[in-house]
């Protein structure tokens, strides 16, 4: 091979390097669409061997990372196992006490982040995973620290994530509190907004104090709702006293992370009953509430219906019993009336006899006269 | 087999070492933004010793397979690669770099002006730029370069230069 020191330039050189230079500059001003195509294209061909590589380095890398996390997960699994049907029914119970309707479980496709050499890394992601794992565009992706982007482009084997970092990352979002709404993007404006979020278009009379964390809101169809985006750190400015533009510190960093989770839609499925609106969530408010009462209702009409029965029970036995103790009363009456009559005939045959015999005794006594009955005659 | 063929097989050699240690050490490394970037330790190598019109089309090559790889602004890396594929034969026609530390250097430099270049392009906003240029580059070129004196002293022979570091 010719040394460059001992070769003199040549025509073909500076041809060359025009010709490089004019369709890197070419590329660089096409429209953003057709840059995507030929990356996904290159990935899934020439670049497809290299990325597999980077993706099995990247495993290897954090394979300990994750067996170490895994076993801390096992034993403290292990752990709450031992109070898992109490928690369960106490999330039954809270979820009943709430009106909330059971939310479907989102899928979501673990994946690891390719990270690259070059200084624009962290505004893009390269992932490894793609359509063949039912990655599409716009699927939101997050960290377990809160939200990182989109996926702007999805290929087979492999997929390109939009992060907040980069200057067209826009998020609908409202704080913990519910108290304002507005756009989070990545701060352009300031060095000391170096690497940190805008809270954009929350109006003057909202006023949100530092730590408030802000939450990604739903609107929009692309990232659903309650995922974190950040947290308030101070104001950036104020617009002529209709806004007020809050500075966010992210809660995940692009840079620095090595998973994430793309919440994947299969085909047909829909988001909203994961992540339901504020209309929605009132609508299942109100039915749920409408519900409670209803069976509320019900409830007290039986339980109604069973004190009449068990009153009516009362009623009819202490009828019985005061019927009986009637029926007692009255035999016991008339067994001491028979009584008082047998006793009364005995004393009037008694007397008769004593009679009779004083009678007898006087010679003044007829023989005609019949003798009076024994008490043992009148009874029953 | 011909000394030319020879030579030029063991840079290729080299070249595709330094491909797969880019695409498979580098990920173990830690931090990608401090860790080596072995393409460029390959470009620079292949430019300096292949000619501006090789190097142009060696680093336009490269630029192409970074943005396909990071898509934040398809054609910044292929720019900025083939300037310095361009500039990295041209330097070593000027200075005639056959010491250890200037080779190194060379390749600091053109990291530097890589990034350089890539953040211009690709459009990145004033503060951002000076912390990439001022903080994570300087780190990164470091790195570079060290790595880039070790393929050297375990090479030297292949690439038939004079270390007289």
């Amino acid at each position: 091979m010719i040394s460059a020191s001992e070769r003199s330039y040549t025509r073909r050189d500076t041809v060359l390097f025009l010709a490089c230079l004019g369709l890197s500059v070419v590329a660089l001003f096409s429209p953003a669409s057709w840059g995507y195509g030929i990356s996904d294209a290159l990935r899934n061909s020439v670049l497809a061997p290299l990325v597999w590589l980077q993706a099995r380095a990247e495993e290897g890398r954090t394979s300990r990372a994750r067996l170490r996390a895994i076993t801390v997960q096992r034993d403290s699994a292990a752990y709450l196992a031992q109070g898992i049907p109490s928690l369960l029914a106490e999330n039954e119970r809270l979820r009943q006490l709430l009106t909330l309707s059971h939310r479907i479980s989102t899928p979501y496709v673990a994946a690891e982040v390719l990270h690259q050499a070059q200084a624009t890394d962290g505004r893009t992601l390269l992932i490894d995973v793609g359509r063949r794992d039912l990655v599409s565009e716009f699927d939101p992706v997050v960290a377990p620290e809160g939200l990182i982007g989109m996926v702007l482009t999805a290929a087979e084997r492999s997929s390109v994530v939009m992060t907040w970092a980069h200057p067209e990352f826009r998020v609908s979002a409202y704080t913990m509190g519910g108290n304002a709404s507005g756009v989070v993007a990545p701060s352009l404006a300031s060095l000391t907004g170096e690497g940190a979020l805008e809270f954009r278009g929350v109006p003057y009379r909202d006023s949100v104090p530092v730590g408030t964390r802000v939450l990604s809101s739903g609107l929009g169809g692309v990232y659903p709702k309650g995922i974190p985006v950040g947290t308030v750190t101070g104001v950036v400015r104020e617009q002529a006293g209709w806004e007020r533009i809050y500075r966010l510190l992210p809660a995940a960093n692009p840079g620095a992370v090595a998973h994430v989770l793309v919440l994947v839609s299969p085909p047909g499925a829909s988001m909203e009953r994961a992540f339901p609106s504020d209309s929605a969530l009132l609508a299942m408010r109100l039915d749920s509430i409408a519900r409670v009462r209803q069976a509320d209702s019900v409830a007290a009409a039986k339980a109604a219906e069973k004190a009449a029965a068990e009153q009516a029970a009362a009623e009819k036995a202490a009828a019985r019993k005061a019927a009986a103790e009637k029926a007692a009363a009255q035999k016991a009456a008339a067994q001491k009336a028979a009584a008082q009559k047998a006793a009364a005939e005995k004393a009037a045959a008694e007397k008769a006899a004593a009679e009779r015999a004083a009678a007898e005794k006087a010679g003044r006594v007829s023989p005609a006269t019949p003798a009076p009955p024994t008490p043992a005659d009148s009874t029953p | 087999m011909s000394v030319s063929r020879a030579n030029r097989l063991q840079l290729l050699l080299v070249m595709a070492v330094l491909v797969l240690l880019h695409f498979y050490l580098r990920p173990r490394l830690g931090s990608a933004r401090v860790s080596p970037d072995f393409l460029l330790i390959a470009l620079v190598f292949f430019a300096m010793r292949a000619g501006p019109g090789a190097g142009a089309l060696a680093g336009f090559t490269v630029g192409v397979v970074t943005d396909a790889l990071t898509p934040a602004a398809f054609g910044a890396g292929a720019l900025a690669h083939t300037l310095v594929g361009y500039l990295a034969a041209w330097g070593r026609a000027v200075f005639f770099a056959d010491n250890l530390l200037v080779n190194a250097a060379f390749v600091a430099v053109a990291l530097w002006v890589r990034d350089l270049v890539l953040l211009v392009a690709s459009g990145t906003p004033q503060d951002r730029l000076l912390v990439e240029l001022l903080l994570q580059s300087p780190l990164q070129a470091l790195s570079t370069a060290v790595f880039a004196v070790l393929v050297l002293a375990a090479f030297r022979q292949w690439f038939a230069i004079r270390l007289d570091a």
